[in-house]
């Protein structure tokens, strides 16, 4: 071989190292064309998170023939909303429903779900895809009274009992700027007490009148309080009190006759998703009989496809007929959120004293 | 006399407060960690490992716990590296305006560092890099540089400049005086600001939760998810495993190099 063949003159080598920049630039892009398509969507952890990993994720991956990367480390929104819209770090996003009217709002989320990508989305209850709802609502907790039954305590039946002052110092709550389920309760103090769920006053004068309470930030921290005897009774969701239903604990979940506030888990698609297909095939997924059934039945989580049939004691517990579901009370949060910084600092106000 | 007496118990109680103060939530941690019911219960109930085994038997929490070792080793040695160099830097190198680059030096310490995890994962998603680990040990070397750099300026603001000059009389190179003059004499600063490093990063919570990737997630981000749907003791073993790690590397550091010589610091 000739000095000629295997020497490169300074514009070869300029030119190949120019190639070589490019190609380890491009790199990564070529090679992400080349893997299977990425699903990115966001979840839960816990239990939850647990079923979704081992089993249902794997499951879907293998239908489809794609991979799924599951973001479970809050915060969501702040992250989506630090990522292009045209290249949002998540396609679907799974929250509560606060959160979706927020991003909803920012342009972060698509307000629907096109229920011609969706088949499923004809099972679901009508307020699984309300006007309150961004998306859909794949599963929905109810939220009423977390009550201790050995503390010889009258039996409740009303959201007002909440108020007794027999309940003095034994009652939990939530952080209210930071917790959606105290945001709920706040708007059904303005019902109980005033003229609806936006009369403000009504609620504000009302939570006055329940301190001394036990205040919360995270959602699973109020059944440890329950279990641990730290509060007698509690604003909780259902599942919260359900899921220790085999350890038998002396505590009950209460649903109101006024009506069980809804926590909706919600999902929605961003506008700049790469796999819009992919994304509704998700949603579908999710809203499918045995998926719902699963789930509902691990994690204590009513489902929202209407068609489920659950095995007992989950469907006796659960939101499971049309009479049951029609309990529930949804919340404005396109209302909530527009006045949610009044609020947080009047709520400040009532729970610093 | 008696005003002595009474002066020095005065002293030694408001040292015992203080001493009680800081170690009360490591004590609480260690009985929710120990207690086998689900929650804080107040006395306990009982002693149960069970907490420990769960902690132990979850891949979750394992993977975080050496995504988390992985970080603070590589974030320690680049943080050590840079902070040492960088101080060595302003100290020596008549560097124009030497007051204001440490000023910036320091900076990261004074932004809250939720905003530098904000900025640094903005900054990756724009790069189209996703979010690597080399991203993560980044935004951990952002906020350790400074312990690192603080602590060797402190040292070399002591260091006689003539043991130096000496050497170089002798006919010792700039390498050899470096290493066998420099480090040695600098080596507490810079230990002390790598012990920093190591335990900022760690425990490191705000930049670690947008860099974090999905899957990859390191110990303190783990447990606060877990802190969000699973609230139990297994939270409680976590931290007491943290603990005995952070206090494993200072003895370890003691027994290797000694760290009596920081007091002087």
């Amino acid at each position: 071989m000739s000095d000629h063949q295997t020497s490169l003159n300074r514009r070869q080598l300029l030119a190949a190292g120019a190639a070589l920049g490019v190609g380890a630039l491009a790199a990564p892009h070529v090679s992400r064309a080349q893997e299977a398509a990425t699903l990115r969507i966001t979840g839960w952890g816990g239990k939850w998170g647990q079923i979704m990993s081992s089993d249902l994720i794997p499951a879907f991956e293998k239908e489809y023939k794609c991979k799924v990367v599951t973001d479970t480390a809050l915060p969501f929104l702040p992250k989506l909303q630090a990522s292009p819209r045209s290249a949002p770090i998540y396609d679907v996003l799974h929250t509560n429903s606060n959160e979706q009217w927020a991003a909803v709002e920012m342009g972060l989320v698509e307000p629907k779900i096109d229920a011609k990508q969706v088949p499923n989305l004809a099972d679901v209850y009508p307020y699984a895809v309300s006007d309150k709802i961004v998306g859909v609502s794949i599963f929905t907790s109810a939220i009423g009274l977390g009550m201790r039954t050995d503390k010889d305590y009258p039996a409740v039946t009303s959201w007002k009992d909440f108020w007794d002052a027999r309940y003095s110092g034994a009652r939990g709550g939530y952080v209210i700027p930071v917790n959606s389920l105290g945001q709920a309760f706040l708007t059904l103090c303005g019902a109980l007490y005033g003229k609806g769920y936006t009369d403000l006053d009504a609620a504000y004068g009302a939570l006055e009148k329940i301190k001394p309470i036990k205040l919360v930030d995270f959602t699973g921290a109020m059944e440890k309080m329950l279990l641990s005897s730290e509060v007698g009774i509690c604003v909780i969701h259902d599942s919260g009190v359900y899921r220790y239903y085999d350890d038998k604990p002396p505590t009950t979940f209460v649903a109101p006759k006024e009506g069980v506030l809804a926590l909706e888990q919600v999902l929605s698609i961003t506008p700049g998703s790469k796999v819009k297909e992919l994304a509704n095939a998700y949603v579908n997924y999710m809203l499918s009989l045995p998926v719902q059934k699963k789930l509902a039945q691990s994690v204590w989580y009513s489902p929202t496809n209407k068609t489920v049939v659950l095995d007992e004691p989950y469907a006796s517990r659960l939101l499971t007929t049309p009479e049951k579901v029609s309990s529930l009370i949804q919340v404005d949060w396109k209302w909530y959120n527009a006045h949610k910084d009044a609020i947080d600092s009047r709520v400040n106000r009532i729970f610093r004293g | 006399m008696l005003s002595i007496k009474i002066g020095r118990f005065a002293y030694l109680a408001a040292n015992w407060a203080v001493l009680i103060f800081l170690l009360l939530p490591i004590a609480i941690i260690f009985v929710f960690a120990l207690n086998p019911t689900p929650y804080i219960e107040f006395p306990p109930v009982g002693v149960s490992l069970k907490w420990f085994d769960k902690f132990f038997a979850s891949s979750q929490f394992m993977s975080a716990l050496l995504l988390s070792l992985e970080v603070a080793a590589l974030t320690t040695v680049a943080a050590t590296v840079l902070g040492a160099s960088a101080a060595l830097g302003i100290a020596r190198g008549n560097v124009p305006g030497s007051r204001a680059i440490t000023a910036i030096m320091l900076s990261p310490l004074m932004l809250p560092a939720i905003l530098t995890g904000l900025a640094l994962f903005q900054t990756y998603v724009l790069m189209d890099v996703g979010r690597p680990l080399w991203g993560l040990v980044v935004g951990h070397c952002l906020v350790t540089v400074p312990y690192v750099v603080r602590t060797t300026l402190a040292v070399l603001h002591n260091f006689d400049l003539r043991l130096e000059e000496a050497a170089r009389n002798l006919g010792a190179s700039p390498q050899r005086t470096f290493f066998e003059i420099t480090l040695p004499l600098i080596k507490p600063g810079v230990i002390a600001g790598g012990i920093f490093a190591f335990i900022v990063s760690f425990d490191q919570f705000p930049v670690s939760l947008f860099l974090v990737s999905p899957g990859q997630e390191t110990l303190p981000i783990t447990l606060f998810n877990y802190l969000k749907y699973d609230l139990d003791g297994t939270i409680g073993a976590a931290s007491v495993v943290s603990i005995l790690l952070a206090a494993l590397v200072v003895i370890g550091l003691d027994r290797t190099v000694g760290l009596r010589s920081y007091v002087k610091l």
